[in-house]
């Protein structure tokens, strides 16, 4: 069966590239949906099978999203593409942290330059899918400053829930994750899943720390003594951490949004 | 000398009532005392031989009299009074030798008894002259202004007296509290001594002088007790304490019972040297600890003493004053009493003091001073009195008019900074607060200690919504303007502990430990905190306006023509054109995000300057030896940024294009401000003079000389091409926060 991949971009000569570089990519035989906006890209999900994608007959297994679309923004498909079992890779012009980074969050598997060479885009697009992802020392950096924040916002809401604490404690509903640390725990209750938010491991700040320097995974490993693959391990493990936290913080600030 | 935080005063506030309802009770108890005393329907003035002379009456029958002095009283029954019209005073406290006090007393008595309400009495006038009347009670009418100024004054004394004890119970407190019963009773019986008229008041009989000595006496034991606690505890606190407090009971004792000889100059000789060792011991004690308090109480107390010394010889000088100015030697202790009352009411809240107080004070004082002077002149250069008190009164509003400003500072001390100064400073501190925001905390502390000169001034956590003092006025704290906003992007926050930020800045002993802070200096630094806030606010708007702006436009750039390139790169014919698109959009793309973000940290670029230069080069078969060091960080600005990213990329694009190299070195060093880039390449270079210029080396020659920097190629052994670039970068200036900087500090750009 062919695997199927989803192609969302606005603009015809990208998309016709961008199926070129597809095609370059793998050796399966390939069938590419193309969608030129948001609302064709999700009525095509739909077909497939809907955005859970488990009831799906036929999922795509890869779907590129430009982030800049007539009607909206990439992003918005991410997110509700969460749970969708493919690979999703931005396409973009925007090489900045500040775009790239809420992707990531939202969920994406990687990104690529729309403007790179064709060479390029095809090796970095079979690294992706390969579970190699890029990572820029810019948003290393917005990585290791995410996390560090995680925690030290964590940290604070603890320290505020002990002052106020009886407030919150009225309201239980949202308290089912920490039930078992109140027991533990002879202190004040902790409300807020602040722990929950995923905390790196030392070698995962080293790692990320050595990317925002600019060094290559390549150089990281040699630094590190560690395998290349043991480097690419982190790096993915960050990923999804990464992910998992800002599915984390949604669900914190949709409780709380409940609890107001 | 009350100071800390005062406590919520429920029982205190109940106990005040009953304080004060009792007081004022006191006061009409004794206003309706005296309106019940016989009185005479005249008024007299003591002429220049001593004698009482009639000047107005109601009574018809008397209007004769009038011009005439007052020889005799008779009464029925009576020894007949000669009236010696010196000694006709309701107080005999200021007094200076024991017989005429006593005469003063027996006078007073004898008069007492004579007058008697209902009863007639004749008086007898010189030339033969004679009237018969009959006392009456006075009435409230005749008790006169000053009598109940005295007695209002007496009263909040009193009263302030009774808060500071309420306050807090200790024994400092207490001992203010003594100072000032003892001084508010001092007063009621001044307002008695003000009452006019010959129908002479005396409620205490002899004991008046004694009891209003002894209140003098007790009042500098308190004061010497509390100058020995207060600023600083001095080492022979108890010693001194115990020999005050023996002095004012034997002094009491003495005057009480046993009628003790030259009592007046006792008392007067207790006063003064209290007065002097006081000086004295603030002296001392501001050299243990500088607090200003003991400064401003020192000047204070030099004023006291010195005024005090020169009432004491003004009465001294009594006898020798022709019968004219007499009255006014019996008016100049009163003055000298409310002087010293009025610095005792306001001692507590001297920061908080309005300038009213302070000018009372001042006036009193002066007029104190100006009255002594006057009746000096009148007594050593026998000057009639008119012509004295004409000059003295001239002389003393000139002399208070012309060093008014001077006393003031003298006595509270002057503020250092002149208005332009605090403007610069002011303008300076926004400027800087603005350029270096992570510092702005540094910043505030440098303007407050520039403004007020502190001993100490320090960052503290807490909070306060305005300014608050404390200690009476030995400190300040200011709440922060701006506060330091912490550089998410700041390379020094992964080592950064996590320590409680700043949001006070807490200065203590203004002026070098010599002046208090006062209510006045807590607005001023109100209305700093404002503008200061209210420029940086303003700086930061304009500068959110800006990058909005740049931002749009980045925005407007990257999306419509950014999109087109992209267009025309994918339907470029041959693979030359490609690259000079692609290479096109890349600069679009640097443009735009050097418009977007106005600073990028040096080592940040480099990082992405290395991981671009990697990534380009690995498909190319180009091995890239990198190295960067710096000195110090600094902030590059848009035009830096982008320059030295273009200068890179092209010059790795000639390497990937034409040198045909396996391997590649760059070395970037920044030190003393300089960035030192070598870009080096082992491919087929050739004599780089022989170069075409169409290789993009015009625009790189372009954007190093925009940089301000130099390039130069050179070939390399044994292959390649080593090109050498140098960049002046700017250094930020990074003063210790201790020392105010000399320079506004060079920022880059």
């Amino acid at each position: 069966m062919a695997v199927k991949v989803l192609i969302l971009e606005d603009n015809p000569a990208a998309r016709e590239f961008l199926g070129r570089v597809v095609r370059e990519s793998f050796s399966d035989t390939i069938t590419i949906v193309e969608a030129g906006d948001l609302e064709s890209a999700r009525r095509e999900v739909r077909i497939a099978g809907g955005a859970q994608g488990y009831h799906g007959v036929d999922p795509f297994k890869l779907v590129l999203v430009d982030l800049e679309l007539p009607d909206g923004s990439g992003l918005e498909l991410l997110e509700e593409l969460r749970q969708y079992p493919a690979t999703k890779i931005v396409t973009t012009l925007y090489s900045d942290d500040e775009h790239l980074f809420p992707a990531l969050q939202a969920g994406a598997d990687g990104y690529l330059l729309k403007e790179d060479r064709f060479e390029l885009l095809v090796e970095e697009l079979q690294k992706i899918v390969r579970g190699e992802p890029p990572l820029s020392p810019a948003i290393a950096r917005r990585l290791l400053g995410h996390f560090r924040t995680n925690t030290r916002t964590g940290m604070n809401r603890r320290i505020t829930d002990e002052g106020n604490g009886e407030s919150l404690r009225a309201n239980g509903g949202s308290s089912t994750f920490t039930s078992a640390l109140a027991f533990a725990a002879p202190s004040p209750v902790v409300i807020e899943p602040a722990l929950d938010l995923p905390a790196l491991t030392p070698r995962e700040v080293e790692v990320l720390t050595f990317l925002s320097k600019g060094f290559t995974i390549k150089e990281i490993a040699a630094l590190m003594s560690i395998k290349w693959f043991t480097v690419n391990d982190h790096i993915k493990s960050i990923y999804r951490k990464l992910n998992v936290s800002s599915r984390a913080e949604a669900a914190v600030l949709a409780s709380k949004q409940g609890l107001v | 000398m009350s100071h800390g935080r005062v406590r919520p005063m429920g029982w205190r506030r109940l106990l005040l009532l009953p304080i004060a309802l009792l007081a004022s009770l006191a006061v009409v108890v004794l206003a309706r005392t005296l309106a019940q005393t016989p009185d005479l329907d005249a008024r007299w003035r003591l002429d220049g031989t001593g004698h009482l002379q009639l000047i107005a009456t109601d009574l018809p029958w008397m209007r004769a009299a009038l011009g005439h002095s007052l020889e005799v009283i008779v009464a029925p029954g009576i020894a007949p009074l000669y009236v010696d019209g010196r000694r006709v005073v309701n107080s005999t406290r200021w007094v200076a030798s024991d017989e005429d006090r006593d005469a003063a007393a027996r006078q007073q008595r004898q008069m007492a008894h004579m007058l008697a309400a209902g009863v007639p009495v004749l008086l007898g006038f010189t030339d033969r002259m004679s009237a018969r009347v009959t006392p009456h009670a006075r009435g409230y009418a005749t008790l006169g202004i000053t009598f109940w100024l005295l007695c209002g004054l007496g009263l909040a004394l009193e009263l302030v007296g009774a808060v500071v004890i309420l306050v807090r119970q200790d024994v400092r407190n207490l001992l203010y509290a003594i100072m000032a019963q003892c001084q508010a009773a001092q007063l009621l019986l001044a307002a008695v001594d003000a009452v006019p008229g010959i129908g002479n008041v005396s409620l205490l009989g002899g004991h008046e002088a004694a009891l209003r000595m002894s209140l003098d006496v007790i009042t500098c034991a308190a004061l010497l007790n509390a100058t020995l606690l207060y600023p600083t505890p001095l080492p022979p606190r108890r010693a001194l304490a115990w020999l005050s407090w023996t002095a004012a009971a034997v002094f009491t004792g003495a005057v009480m019972m046993f009628e003790l000889p030259q009592a007046w100059w006792w008392s007067e000789a207790l006063s003064l040297s209290t007065g002097l060792l006081v000086i004295g011991l603030l002296g001392w004690s501001y050299r243990i600890t500088p607090h200003p308090y003991a400064t401003v109480m020192r000047r204070l107390s030099i004023v006291t003493t010195g005024s005090l010394a020169l009432v004491t010889i003004v009465v001294a000088l009594n006898d020798r004053m022709p019968g004219e100015v007499q009255s006014l030697v019996t008016a100049v202790p009163v003055i000298w009493t409310v002087f010293f009352a009025s610095l005792l009411l306001m001692s507590p809240f001297l920061a908080r003091s309005q300038h009213m107080m302070r000018e009372f004070a001042m006036l009193a004082g002066v007029s104190t001073l100006a009255t002594s002077v006057d009746l000096l002149f009148v007594a050593v250069f026998s000057f009639n009195q008119f012509a004295s008190i004409t000059t003295s009164l001239f002389v003393a509003l000139g002399v208070y008019a012309a060093s008014r400003q001077w006393l003031l500072d003298q006595m509270i001390g002057a503020r250092a900074v002149t208005t332009e100064r605090l403007f610069e400073h002011l303008l300076r501190i926004a400027r800087k607060v603005e350029e270096q925001p992570e510092r702005a905390a540094d910043w505030q502390l440098e303007l407050f200690h520039a403004v007020f000169q502190p001993l100490v001034a320090r960052h503290e956590p807490g909070f306060t919504q305005t300014t608050r003092w404390y200690e009476g006025g030995a400190g300040l704290l200011v709440p922060l303007a701006v506060e330091p906003q912490v550089n998410v992007d700041s390379p020094s926050q992964f080592h950064g502990d996590d320590q409680p930020e700043p949001r006070l800045i807490v200065l203590r002993f203004a002026e070098r430990g010599k002046r208090l802070f006062t209510a006045e200096d807590a607005r001023l630094a109100d209305r700093i905190v404002e503008q200061l806030r209210r420029a940086v606010a303003h700086d930061r708007a304009l500068e959110q306006g800006r990058s909005e702006e740049r931002g749009r436009i980045a925005q407007d750039l990257h999306d419509d023509i950014g999109a087109r390139l992209l267009t025309l790169m994918y339907k470029a014919p041959n693979t030359e054109m490609e690259d000079y698109v692609r290479h096109t959009l890349q600069d679009l793309k640097t443009l735009t995000r050097g418009l977007a973000a106005t600073t990028h940290f040096l080592s940040h670029a480099s990082a992405e300057w290395k991981a671009d230069i990697a990534q380009r080069l690995a498909p190319t078969g180009c091995t890239l030896a990198w190295s960067f060091t710096q000195d110090t960080e600094i902030q590059l600005n848009v035009v830096q940024w982008s320059g030295l990213t273009r200068i890179l990329r092209e010059l790795v694009s000639n390497i990937i294009a034409h040198a045909h190299a396996t391997h590649a070195t760059i070395h970037a060093d920044l030190s003393c401000g300089m960035l030192k880039l070598s870009v080096t390449d082992n491919g087929v270079g050739g004599t780089p003079k022989d170069w075409s210029t169409g290789l993009g080396l015009g625009g790189i020659r372009k954007r190093v000389r925009m940089l301000g920097g130099t390039i130069a190629w050179q070939q390399n052994t044994p292959e390649g091409v080593r090109c050498d670039v140098s960049v002046p970068l700017a250094v930020p200036s990074t003063p210790a926060a201790s020392s105010p900087p000399t320079s506004p500090g060079a920022v880059a750009g």
